[in-house]
């Protein structure tokens, strides 16, 4: 999933410092999952502002709204009608949800309420890992299932490097390194001497080096666009 | 009793939430002493009594909540 962080309650306050009614609007998938922009939080977020900027002597009205999946189309559908009743809105969806919604009602600003973070998966109750950095060409099948593109700081293709001590990173006491993880689990396998394979530098273009990315489904497409 | 809790661990969950709870008055402008958790058992009537006592003497010194007045 993708995982994010709502941004200070300062921080917030000023971007919607000049709005007098505002529009919260949460996003049901990915961020309700890692408790950062679903409806509960939309709810105390918004209960938070209200209360804070009557405090301040400039109270706001701030409404709530929740949709299931900010990054389609077809679920802000119902935003719609409600839009020309705020002057700002903050989306607690991801970067994505935010850059949608502004695409979608460009008459509207909407502004972040998130810090979108990483893609990966809750490891404990109240804990998320990073897992995948979207390179854009995977090679799980040859570290084990680690990545180490994700998970090694250096993001280094053929073994640790000498920051690696009994199993820990150098960059924090609590990040394993990765090498150690891909090397045990290769062990495990019987695998270890698919490690040997000397890995070539990695073409970072189907990464963020190629600038933004796209992918076009032919077969998905529907005819009309044919036509435009 | 703190850690002594029927439901296991939930007292000490309900803690770290009545911590953010205050944590998150605060950020609002609030006093986050207007949220206190304090572990007692059904026996301890007096220091039920005395905890009653203290929370509202703080609430007093604190004054009314000022959104109430808004």
């Amino acid at each position: 999933m993708i995982v994010a962080e709502q941004k200070p309650l300062n921080e917030i306050k000023t971007m919607i410092a000049d709005a007098e009614r505002v529009l919260l609007v949460g996003c049901g998938t990915c961020v309700t999952v890692c408790f950062a922009g679903g409806t509960k939080e939309v709810d105390l977020l918004a209960t938070s502002l209200r209360m804070s900027t009557k405090l301040d002597g400039n109270g706001k009205v701030v409404d709530e709204f929740t949709v299931q999946r900010q990054c389609e189309w077809e679920y802000n559908e119902p935003l719609k009608e409600k839009l020309d009743d705020y002057d700002l809105v903050v989306s607690l969806g991801c970067g994505v949800g935010v850059q949608t919604l502004n695409e979608q009602f460009p008459q509207k600003q909407f502004v972040p309420g998130l810090n979108t973070a990483f893609m990966g998966l809750p490891t404990e109750q109240g804990v998320w890992e990073e897992r995948c950095a979207a390179c854009g060409n995977c090679i799980l099948d040859k570290t084990g299932g680690i990545c180490p593109i994700a998970r090694c700081a250096k993001q280094l293709l053929n073994g640790p490097c000498g920051g690696s001590q009994n199993g820990v990173c150098e960059i924090e006491s609590d990040v394993p390194c990765a090498w150690q993880l891909i090397w045990e689990r290769a062990n495990d396998l019987g695998q270890i001497d698919r490690l040997m394979e000397l890995q070539p530098a990695k073409d970072w273009r189907t990464s963020r080096d190629g600038g933004p990315r796209k992918i076009v489904r032919e077969d998905l497409r529907l005819v009309a666009h044919e036509e435009e | 009793m703190e850690g002594d809790c029927h439901y296991l661990e939930g007292n000490l969950n309900a803690r770290r939430r009545v911590e953010y709870v205050s944590k998150l008055l605060e950020e609002i402008g609030l006093e986050g002493q207007r949220v206190r958790m304090i572990n007692m058992s059904s026996a301890m009537g007096a220091q039920f009594a005395q905890a009653a006592t203290d929370m509202t003497a703080t609430i007093k010194e604190i004054g009314p909540n000022p959104l109430r007045e808004m």
